[in-house]
């Protein structure tokens, strides 16, 4: 270190010219001499200032080392980390979605997916189109994928860049064989969701795909990264937060071309925190039995569209939900066939939306209402008559009766099984609005139930609601026309199925409940839903009782509007109801609906089995349907039947009959 | 030979072995990712070039001035061949292969630009100052070289080349008028070399260098990398055979022109400190064997081999520290490769040649 130091100072000291002083190194000496003049004496102001500049030229380069490595240092060295060390994201298993009796219904499957790093891919668009070949890809995405390629800078072009996931076998093969020619190309094992049952109870399970620049602008902070999967519709979206997990991270040493390095190195490097787990999510059970659903799709097989929800009575719990059209999930959760898209968006019936949360006109299913507000205010007692001629006179109005020929003199009970129109106009026009617009509140209608996704609150008009919405202002009219369901009234099967399930146990309107607990990944029970109880009905048990009379009538009554579709010896209580949509032929002239089916009117039936200590409760919905009495009441009827045998496993009807595995309980409470 | 023996330049001949030795050593570290055999290599080389240096030492240097033109003539023949021959290596052709070892002409011509060089103003004395066609034999012989090398490509050879013959001008008077003329002559060369000199990954570096961020993965990403490296060695450094830089290979020839920013990731600036201390030593050292030597061709001579190490050492250790562009110039007895110790232990041969001989008259 000694000889540097004197080797710098001494042409400085050669510079001065001084004479030497006492001691002086032999060099200083000696420059001193050159100064003082040799036979190259002429060199000498050369010499000097050749000093000057080599002197000052490795003073700046020292100074450049002093700022980079001392000043700066820290900030390299983060730097110099950031190059070898990668972070990768474990995908963490998104949870499982079950039914009640522990069904998978919408799992992880192992998958593959390609992605490209950038800064791997040498010739960027060679690479391409041979992937774009084997994968088939079409020229937006390719344009999409060059474009993102291009935008990624700095150590962004270090990061994987995905191209497609959930490639085919066919695909993985072929991109394993040409690996060679495909630098910076990568396949990964992903898992993607899959749904076995396919298109049943999409609706309510829901699908997934990727998340877009919104959503994830929203959701910073909790780990969604663009590409992630976020579930869409029912359970996948409203559950999202538990399904999802955690990724994990791991801290991996690499090199320059991103080949990572041994244990040894990793360690050496990193220290122990390489790797934080993956948590996985949590796993939904369903209140719904896939076995049910298969039964409802099959009772539904001949009609274009409609929506059925089965539910119990005793908690709320939805035992099933189906809407028809459907859609497979599986098709949505990925790469969307083009046909596939078109084809259901061109489809009038609109197979995307849940119809059991969407409101249509409830008809003569809402008549309950209209029957138990009249008991309950004291308009009507059980005995008191009404004649109908067929007709309703209602100032200078013809109100009219489904029946043309009139059912005569009727009774509430004859009312509510022969659906008489009349006895409800009545009924409407002694109650008005304000007071129907009540208790269909309490009932549950106008509002949205909480259950799951984009939920329809239906329709309760109130005079307010028709100040504001109908062209002529409130016309008391109106009040008839809804007392029978007809009007602006709008409810959605959910709110149908629950409202009468109230009615049949004894006024306990329940929350409705899809979800009946969370389960860890290994099986441990995290959080229980118990049923909650939404509201009192006011209602007073007897009058209760006797609706739900009037209900079994209509089937098990000769004059009952459900008679004939009635199966002997299955217990059941209901009521139909038919919508007329005869308001929308007049826009369909304007070219809006032109297929003759559309002009149909609405079927609804909401049975009830047994009447007493139900069970079930299940509203059909036919969308265009025809008649509640003739098409949607053998659909509903039909469903129990099979929910009896095939599903609980008793005879219906029969008081002793237990099959094989002992159900005592069941086939009790079937009677 | 009895003059060198009694008259070795003990100092000289320290610094240069250590910075040998600090060379093999660290090159062993930069080149275990790559190569891990090269620091054998080139202790090889290094003996070699010793064995040179003894026997050019060994001559008085006066012999040298007699056949620079000989030596001079070889080394121009050499580089046509190269172009017409040559080895290429990475788009460049810069090799001539003899047997198994390739030899870079360009290199060798250093040391002969300098005895020609040397020799012309030693000869051609003007006390008054040069004029311009006084200068034009000795610029015709600089051009020549220069642009043989030029068209290999080697832009790094070609700017030492050029300063070597620069920092001998300096120490000549020159009229003013050729100062004026000379200094003319470079600006507009510097656009013309832009335009017809360079090619475009030439070009590329400098802009790279001029504008970072614009080419932050192109270009630049070399540099860059070699900042980092250098930055991240922070006072006391990684340690040996610990630069994550190297062996994650986000250094760019780690074995020759950025073989430093493998020792300053690993030693620091405390290593650096004891490198750069070194480095001035030598270059003070023929200096000052350049101020005390016999004549004016010795004189020169040493003043040409201190540029030559200067400039290398200038421009290498710029281009790692990110303050000059990638032009491709090793560090003298740091990088790998045999041409390159060899030149510059045949360059410490000459300058103990005339430090040995300096008090014969």
């Amino acid at each position: 270190m000694k000889a540097p130091i004197v080797g710098r100072k001494a042409p400085l000291a050669g510079l001065r010219s001084q004479p030497a002083p006492a001691g002086c190194p032999r060099f200083f000496e000696r420059m001193i001499h050159l100064l003082s003049g040799t036979e190259v004496s002429e060199y000498r102001a050369r010499f000097r200032w050749i000093t000057i500049l080599f002197s000052i030229s490795f003073l700046f380069l020292l100074g450049r080392f002093w700022w980079l490595q001392v000043l700066r240092g820290e900030h390299y060295l983060e730097q110099s980390r950031d190059n070898f060390v990668r972070e990768y994201s474990l995908p963490a298993d998104r949870g499982l979605i079950k039914d009640a009796q522990g069904r998978v219904v919408a799992a992880n499957r192992p998958a593959y997916s390609v992605s490209i790093t950038p800064y791997f891919a040498q010739d960027t668009q060679q690479t391409l189109d041979r992937l774009a070949a084997h994968l088939e890809l079409d020229p937006p995405a390719i344009a999409k994928l060059r474009e993102s390629i291009d935008q990624a800078k700095g150590l962004k072009r270090f990061q994987q860049l995905l191209v497609q996931r959930d490639i085919t076998r066919e695909q993985l093969a072929l991109l394993e064989t040409h690996k060679l020619e495909l630098p910076g190309v990568h396949i990964q094992a992903a898992a993607h969701r899959f749904y076995p049952f396919n298109q049943t109870a999409a609706h309510l399970i829901g699908h997934m795909n990727e998340i877009s620049a919104e959503e994830l602008s929203e959701r910073t902070g909790l780990g969604y990264r663009a590409g992630n999967y976020i579930g869409r519709k029912g359970i996948e979206r409203q559950y999202e937060g538990l399904l999802r997990g955690q990724e994990g991270r791991e801290r991996v040493v690499v090199n320059a071309k991103g080949i990572q390095r041994g244990q040894a190195k990793t360690r050496d490097l990193l220290g122990e925190a390489g790797r934080t787990e993956p948590v996985p999510g949590k796993d939904i059970i369903l209140t719904v039995d896939m076995k049910l659903e298969r039964i409802i799709e099959q009772a539904l097989e001949r009609f274009e569209s409609g929506a059925v929800v089965a539910a119990d009575p005793r908690s709320g719990r939805i035992l099933a939900m189906v809407s028809k059209p459907s859609f497979n999930p599986n098709q949505w959760t990925g790469r969307l066939p083009r046909e596939v898209k078109e084809q259901i968006d061109s489809n009038p019936f609109k197979p995307m939306i849940d119809k059991t949360i969407w409101s249509y006109f409830p008809g003569s299913t809402y008549k309950v209402v209209t029957a138990l507000a009249a008991l309950n205010e004291g308009l009507v007692t059980p005995k008191d008559e009404i004649n109908c001629p067929g007709y309703y006179l209602f100032g200078k109005r013809l109100f009219r009766c489904w029946d043309r020929g009139g059912h005569g003199k009727v009774n509430l009970h004859q009312a509510l099984a022969q659906s008489c129109d009349v006895y409800f106009y009545r009924m409407g026009e002694l109650l008005g609005m304000e007071k129907l617009a009540r208790y269909a509140q309490e009932l549950g209608f106008g509002s949205k139930t909480g259950l799951i996704g984009n939920e329809s609150p239906g329709l309760v008009p109130s005079k307010a609601w028709h100040e504001r919405h109908s062209r002529e202002g409130f016309q008391h009219g109106f009040t008839l026309s809804t007392a029978v369901g007809q009007g602006d009234t709008r409810t959605t099967p959910l709110q149908l199925t629950l409202a009468y399930g109230a009615i049949a146990n004894g006024g306990f309107l329940y929350y409705p409940q899809l979800v009946q607990r969370i389960e860890s990944a290994n099986g441990e029970t995290l959080i229980d839903y118990p049923p909650r109880i939404r509201h009192r009905l006011p209602f007073k048990p007897e009058h209760l009782h006797l609706v739900m009379d009037a209900l079994t009538a209509v089937v098990e009554e000769e004059k009952g509007t459900a008679y004939r579709s009635r199966i002997p010896g299955i217990p059941i209580a209901g009521k139909t109801g038919t919508a007329q949509v005869r308001g929308l032929r007049r826009r369909a002239t304007e070219g809006e609906i032109t297929d003759k089916v559309q002009w149909q009117d609405h079927a609804w039936f909401t049975g009830i089995s047994p009447p007493t200590n139900p069970i079930i409760t299940v509203t059909v919905f036919l969308e265009n349907g025809g008649s509640g009495g003739k098409n949607a009441a053998p659909v509903a009827i039909n469903i129990i039947d099979r929910y009896y045998r095939e599903v609980l496993g008793v005879i219906p009807g029969d008081r002793t009959a237990v099959l094989e595995d002992d159900r005592e309980d069941d086939s009790d409470q079937a009677n | 030979m009895r003059r060198l023996k009694e008259n070795v330049d003990w100092g000289l001949v320290l610094v240069t072995v250590l910075i040998a030795l600090l060379g093999i050593v660290n090159l062993r570290s930069a080149s275990l990712v790559a190569d891990s055999t090269a620091y054998i290599t080139q202790i090889v080389w290094v003996i070699l070039g010793g064995v040179f240096a003894i026997l050019v030492a060994a001559i008085d240097y006066r012999h040298y001035e007699r056949y620079s033109h000989i030596i001079y003539g070889i080394c121009v023949l050499m580089l046509v061949l190269v172009l017409i021959i040559g080895r290429e290596v990475k788009g460049s052709s810069r090799w001539l292969g003899f047997w198994e070892l390739g030899v870079q002409p360009s290199e060798l011509t250093k040391i002969a630009m300098i005895l020609v060089t040397a020799r012309f103003f030693a000869g051609a004395r003007r006390p008054e100052g040069y004029s311009l066609k006084d200068l034009a034999p000795a610029i015709g012989t600089l051009m020549v070289p220069a642009v043989l090398i030029l068209l290999e490509p080697d832009l790094g050879s070609t700017l030492v080349v050029v300063f070597i013959f620069a920092s001998l001008l300096f120490f000549e008077r020159l009229q003013r008028r050729t100062w004026l003329v000379l200094s003319a002559a470079t600006l507009v060369s510097i656009p013309l070399m832009w335009y017809f000199g360079l090619h475009d990954y030439q070009k590329e570096r400098i802009l790279s260098f001029l504008d970072p961020d614009r080419y932050k993965l192109g270009s630049g990403w070399h540099a860059r990398q070699s900042v980092i490296a250098v930055g991240s060695g922070q006072f006391t450094g990684k340690g040996y055979l610990h630069s994550t830089q190297t062996w994650g290979r986000f250094l760019p020839e780690t074995r020759t022109d950025f073989v430093l920013a493998t020792y300053a990731e690993e030693h620091g600036f405390l290593g650096i400190l004891v490198l750069l201390a070194l480095y001035f030593f030598l270059i003070a050292w023929a200096l000052r064997i350049a101020s005390t030597a016999r004549d004016r061709f010795g004189a020169l001579v040493a003043v040409g081999v201190a540029a030559l190490i200067f400039w290398q050492v200038l421009f290498n250790v710029g281009m790692v520290v990110g303050m000059l562009p990638v032009v491709g110039i090793t560090l003298p007895l740091m990088s790998y490769g045999g041409s390159s110790v060899l030149t510059v232990l045949i360059g410490i041969g000459l300058l103990l040649s005339v430090s040995a001989h300096r008090h014969v008259y």
